[in-house]
């Protein structure tokens, strides 16, 4: 069964050809396609869906749109799920939330009977005395708290965004809506039409426009062949909805998993209105439930809403209502008409000639509930005061349906959000729109055109004015006929709790005894009771708390604002805002052969690096280091930055830019670079190598070649010296051959080169073929060995580095990764950047002066480098040691101290296998840093380890290895 | 079919292309994934192809724009504007001191050679484009939808017309955004990040999926250039 059903033409968005079986509480039920959880519930007669957040009230349908609080259930582990709105499938699970035992039965619904001792604001009084008291409360609240729970596994979902633009973007796809896309459209605008049900035309499919209750099917269908012969001009975005409106007419547009960013140059909003619930006691029963939602059960689902309803109205709509229910075969026992007098119109003469009863000149005493409490059973009246006597004083009509249609609010929040000015007008008893923002047009119901043709005008109006740049247009008449609303629909009772916001549970003595504590704004009572603040967002209870805030502050309500309106318009998930994941990731052009090699890899900046060939890390280190001392090793360098520095004045840029001096430097020579910034702290280093008088070739480090290259772009803006620089890092792969027998593999591969230490000696470069690959060959010695850097273009990288491996069989040459070069080179006593200086190392500090050049006018950091000298050093970098027989080594980071007093820290640190004991890099005071001074570090634990201070190289201090 | 591991130059997504199982071919001195299994008539739906081993040179400098003038290659008057040359080349101006200059598909052209013979003097400097960036073509009816996942530049035809540049963000890269329609089917040339080609490549292929594209073989874009204009399908 999928429920009792009227026939067509109700249920315009079902497909009754695709029944669909979900479950709700452990209970099976059936619905179709196109339903929502709430509808097909209904259609099964069950009308209990969620239990409120304060009191466990029992809940249902109020507005059927997914934007109040009642309605919300848990789908596995999504929590506060909206039922009215989400769509069955097939199989899907659902389940009622923030009960203790079963939804029909909530244990927790005794908070209720306390509910004198838990006024509005009480958590601000209570629960912190005596002294110890929140201890012991705060779990409790905290249990108690919330609604739904998260499921803790999370589960890869896929987001997604996209961007899109328009001419126009028209928010709401009812009938002012779609006229405002045509008009954009034939105007010859890219048009954007977004609308959040599945179809459009709002509430042409389902509201009541005239006594035969035809007016709204035919123009929604007038507008839909309109629309047609338009298609590839108006895309529409259906089940979609706009959270916000930013600045410059930046849209974020939400459509199932994805988040559309839209941009457009107008944008009309025609988001139409918001029915208003009326505040008396136990307005809150499933039952109770605005007019619109009746019509939307009747019309898009095919549901009849109850089998007695009572009509309660201020204007014609509930006339409307009323009809739509006799036709769809509900009884209706009255209209309630609360209006003090009532014009006649062609609804309420119909309702007249179909003899519906209409009683008037009563206020609501509440609506009753039936014997459980779980839904109404009928509506109490009592007489109004000055009513002519004759009536009887109190009446009670029987019935399992309230529909309340007492009033509107327009739907503003994208006009209060984009800046536009949203103010209480009495004269229509609701909020209107003062004024919007350039660029920005509303139209329709939104800005209070009630009469239908009217509307649809309006909507062409602006959607032509959207075209033509959507300014500020004063000549724009008010709307002749605006929609009635109560002005004052809060009826006291002491029969029963009245809500004024369902979501928060509160009273309208909650807004009193907040006004009466001295939160005299509409602001300050928002959040001192929280109005406002659920899932509606005040949509049903903003009015209303204005209305009562300014009478209880003696405030005109003419005027009144609400509270400040901020995006989202509806939640949104955190998975919509993140998107997909791009994180780009760079890989150099041998990385396949590293993987399949067994490396492990390291994050190295945007880079990913190998850390070492093998499962073992320490083994792979360890014999990695003993290739390359003892035999050749190949290591990918590709990672470092790499700049061509080209033009007449490149040796003079490079002067100004590092510490050393580079004019003089011969072409075929390579020199040391090492950078400062304009403080004089370290901030990169490399090589400079020069390949012409107006050529030079600079490699950085990894993380530093974009700085750098942005430095020199930047500095050269201002000294404007001919030259261009170039950030080649991508373009060449590079690899280094280290080790004693470097030479010997390289030889039969550089036929065109002389690799002969008298033809290329230390710190010579050179360009030639490498395997027949053009290349540049850098003579460097990083890892203090006999070294040839070669970098060929990175699309030859593959190809190279197979060369090598493949010549390098018969010299049983490894691969060595990161870790194995970071040990080898702290043997050799170099410094990483980054590592063994931090933000404020200068050269005299790193002992770096022999890179300063004393003969140079300028180079970038220099005065301060000067200032640094002049003032003496606080620190210095040394190299130091520990016995071998150390089982516990200090770490990066640990401190150097003298008693109490820290004195520095350590930078580096390993255990080398070359020289047999551990070695490091430490930052020691002035008078510790002499070789053979001992000094203390404070180790793993608190543990004090002595170390010594040595000279520098650890390895090879002659350098005869490397200059081989 | 050929090996392309016997050249010396490789695409920077070959191992991609290995897994797709592209069917190589030689084109002078590069081999470019030809065709691809049961793929060949994507490229007027949705397709990505990948051009990287195919030359490409960039030139900048002062009198970069000069010199190409000089040397008979007609510059477009404004920047961020292509050019089609008669060859079938086409030169693209990124700056006033810059421009980037991709081959005919085919090779056939001399357009490339007279570039490489433009002399190096102050402030004309050439720019390895070959190896800094990867060449990846996206053509279809669906390009421009793809690309509206990727990029916050608006690339519908009003907007971005046919030889238009943009040097944007695409997927977070910084992305030479070139449109060149081929018989009235989008299509666009897009230039990055050489070490980020595999996770480009990774992110088009991804985005494509929605609207059922695929990547696709050269053959299939030089099938594209021969085709008379015809209406996009939707």
């Amino acid at each position: 069964m999928t429920g009792d059903r009227l026939n067509p033409p109700y249920g315009i968005l079902l497909d009754r050809a695709k029944p669909v079986r979900f479950s709700f509480e452990g209970g099976n039920y059936s619905g179709f396609i196109g339903d929502t959880i709430a509808s097909a519930l209904a259609a099964n007669d069950v009308w209990l869906i969620s239990r409120s957040f304060k009191y466990h009230r029992p809940r249902g349908i109020l507005s059927m749109t997914g934007d109040d609080g009642n309605c919300l259930v848990q789908i596995g582990p999504e929590p506060n799920v909206p039922a009215d709105r989400r769509p069955i499938s097939h199989g899907l699970r659902v389940t009622g939330q923030h009960y203790k035992g079963s939804l029909r039965r909530d244990r927790s619904k005794w908070i209720e009977w306390f509910a004198r001792f838990l006024p509005v604001g009480f958590y601000y009084h209570a629960f912190f005395k005596p002294r110890g008291a929140w201890d012991f409360w705060e779990k409790r609240i905290r249990a108690a708290a919330g609604l739904g729970h998260i499921g803790q596994v999370a589960r890869k979902n896929t987001f997604d965004k996209n961007y899109a633009f328009a001419d126009v973007a028209v928010v709401g796809g009812g009938g002012a809506g779609v006229a405002a896309a045509i008009a954009a459209a034939r105007a010859g605008g890219r048009v954007i039409l977004i609308e959040r049900q599945p179809l459009l035309g709002g509430s042409l499919n389902h509201a009541r426009f005239d006594a035969a209750g035809r007016r709204g099917v035919e123009t929604a269908k007038a507008l839909a062949e309109e629309m047609e012969a338009l298609d590839d001009k108006i895309t529409v975005m259906s089940d979609a909805v706009c959270t916000g409106l930013f600045a410059d007419n930046f849209l974020a547009v939400t459509s199932g998993e994805r988040l559309t960013k839209l941009r457009a140059e107008s944008v009309v909003l025609a988001t139409g209105l918001i029915e208003q619930p009326a505040v008396f006691a136990n307005n809150d029963l499933p039952g109770v439930m605005l007019g619109s939602a009746a019509q939307k059960l009747l019309w898009l689902y095919a549901v009849r809403p109850g089998r007695r309803a009572v009509v309660i109205a201020s204007n014609s709509d509930g006339y409307g209502v009323a009809l739509d229910l006799d036709d769809a075969g509900i009884a209706v026992e009255a209209v309630v008409d609360l209006r003090y007098t009532i014009a006649g119109d062609s609804l309420i003469r119909e309702a007249l000639d179909r003899g519906i009863r209409i009683i008037h000149g009563y206020a609501i005493e509440r609506a009753v509930p039936n014997t459980g409490g779980s839904h109404v059973a009928g509506l109490d009246l009592r007489l109004r005061p000055g009513q002519d006597s004759g009536p009887p004083e109190t009446r009670r009509l029987d019935c399992d349906l309230i529909c309340v249609s007492i009033g509107w609010a327009p739907a503003a929040a994208l006009v209060a959000q984009a800046g536009g000015e949203v103010v209480y007008d009495d004269t229509r008893s609701a909020f209107k729109i003062a004024a919007a923002p350039d660029g920005i047009v509303t139209a329709g119901a939104v800005r209070g055109e009630w009469d239908l043709d009217a509307a649809i005008a309006d909507g062409r109006r602006a959607g032509k004015h959207a075209m033509a740049g959507g300014h500020k247009d004063s000549a724009v008449e008010d709307p002749a006929v605006t929609p009635e609303s109560n002005p004052w629909p809060i009826f006291d009772s002491d029969k029963g709790k009245a809500f004024i916001d369902f979501d928060e549970d509160l009273t309208p003595q909650d807004i009193e005894h907040s006004v009466a504590e001295g939160f005299d704004d509409i602001e300050l009572v928002k959040r001192y009771s929280t109005v406002g603040m659920g899932p509606s967002q005040g949509r049903y209870s903003a009015t209303n708390a204005v209305r009562l805030t300014r009478i209880l502050t003696n405030e005109p309500l003419s005027g009144a604002k609400g509270w400040t309106n901020r995006p989202p318009t509806v939640p949104e998930k955190f998975g919509l805002l993140a998107g997909r994941r791009f994180e780009p990731r760079r890989l150099t052009p041998m990385h396949h052969h590293h993987e399949a090699a067994g490396a492990g890899m390291m994050v190295a900046g945007d880079w990913l690096r190998p850390v070492c060939y093998g499962a073992d890390e320490n083994a792979a280190v360890q014999q990695e280091v003993t290739a390359v001392r003892q035999n050749v090793g190949m290591i990918d360098v590709s990672t470092l930055g790499g700049l061509d520095i080209r033009g007449p004045d490149a040796a003079e840029f490079l002067n100004r830019m590092y510490t050393s001096a580079y004019s003089t430097q011969p072409v075929g020579r390579g020199r040391y670079a090492l950078m400062c910034d304009v403080s004089g702290t370290i901030i990169d280093d490399g090589v400079a190598c020069r390949f012409a008088d107006d050529h030079f070739y600079v490699t950085t480090t990894t993380g530093g070649s974009d700085t750098v290259f942005r430095s020199m772009l930047w500095w050269n803006a201002q000294w404007r010296l001919d030259i261009d620089t170039t950030n080649v890092t991508g373009a060449f792969a590079s690899v280094n051959i280290a080790g004693p027998r470097s030479r010997d593999l390289l030889a039969p591969l550089c036929p065109d080169i002389d690799l002969s230490p008298e033809a290329f000696p230390y710190m010579a470069v050179r360009q030639g073929d490498v395997a027949n690959i053009p290349a540049r060959i850098l003579r460097v010695g990083f890892v203090g060995e006999l070294g040839y850097e070669i970098h060929v273009p990175a699309g030859c990288g593959a190809a190279l580095w197979e060369r090598l491996t493949v010549a390098g069989h018969s010299f049983e040459m490894r691969p060595f990764g990161v870790e194995a070069q970071r040990v080898l080179r702290l043997e050799k006593g170099h410094i990483i950047v980054g590592q063994d200086t931090d933000g404020l190392t200068h050269p005299d500090e790193a002992c770096m002066t022999w890179a300063i050049s004393k003969r140079k006018p300028f180079f970038v950091g220099g005065r301060a480098v000067e200032m640094h000298r002049r003032r003496g050093v606080a620190r210095i970098l040394v190299g130091f040691t520990l016995p071998a027989a150390t089982q516990i080594l200090p770490e990066e980071c640990h401190l150097v101290v003298r008693g109490q007093e820290i004195i520095g820290r350590v930078t580096s640190i390993a255990r080398s296998i070359t020289l047999g004991h551990p070695i490091g890099l430490a930052y020691v005071a002035p008078d510790q840093a002499e070789p053979g001074v001992e000094f203390t570090i404070k180790g793993p634990g608190g543990r004090l380890i002595r170390a010594t201070v040595s000279a520098l190289p650890f390895y090879d201090p002659q350098n005869r290895r490397q200059s081989a | 079919m050929t090996d392309p591991t016997r050249f010396s130059r490789r695409s920077f997504v070959h191992p991609r292309l290995v897994q797709h199982g592209a069917i190589f071919r030689n084109i002078g001195q590069v081999s470019v994934a030809d065709t691809f299994p049961g793929r060949n008539g994507l490229a007027t739906r949705l397709a990505l192809i990948d051009l990287s081993p195919m030359p490409r040179l960039g030139l900048k400098g002062g009198g970069a724009l000069d010199a190409l003038r000089e040397a008979g290659i007609p510059v477009p008057p404004i920047n961020n504007m292509a050019r089609r040359l008669s060859d079938g080349a086409l030169i693209a101006r990124l700056a006033n001191t810059e421009a980037l200059i991709l081959p005919d598909i085919e090779l056939i052209g001399d357009t490339i050679g007279l570039v490489e013979a433009v002399p190096i003097v102050s402030g004309c400097y050439p720019a390895p484009r070959r190896d800094s960036h990867a060449w990846f073509v996206l053509c279809g009816t669906k390009a421009v939808a793809c690309l509206q996942k990727l990029c916050g530049v608006d690339l519908s035809p009003q907007e971005f017309a046919d030889l238009r540049i943009a040097q944007t963000s695409v997927a977070r890269l910084s992305t030479i955004l070139i449109r060149e329609d081929r018989a009235d089917i989008p299509a666009f040339h897009l230039l990055a990040d050489s070490a980020s080609a595999l996770y480009f490549w990774d992110v088009l292929c991804d985005a494509m999926d929605e609207y059922f594209g695929a990547p696709t073989g050269h053959a299939a874009l030089c099938e594209l250039n021969t085709r008379p204009p015809v209406k996009p399908a939707g």
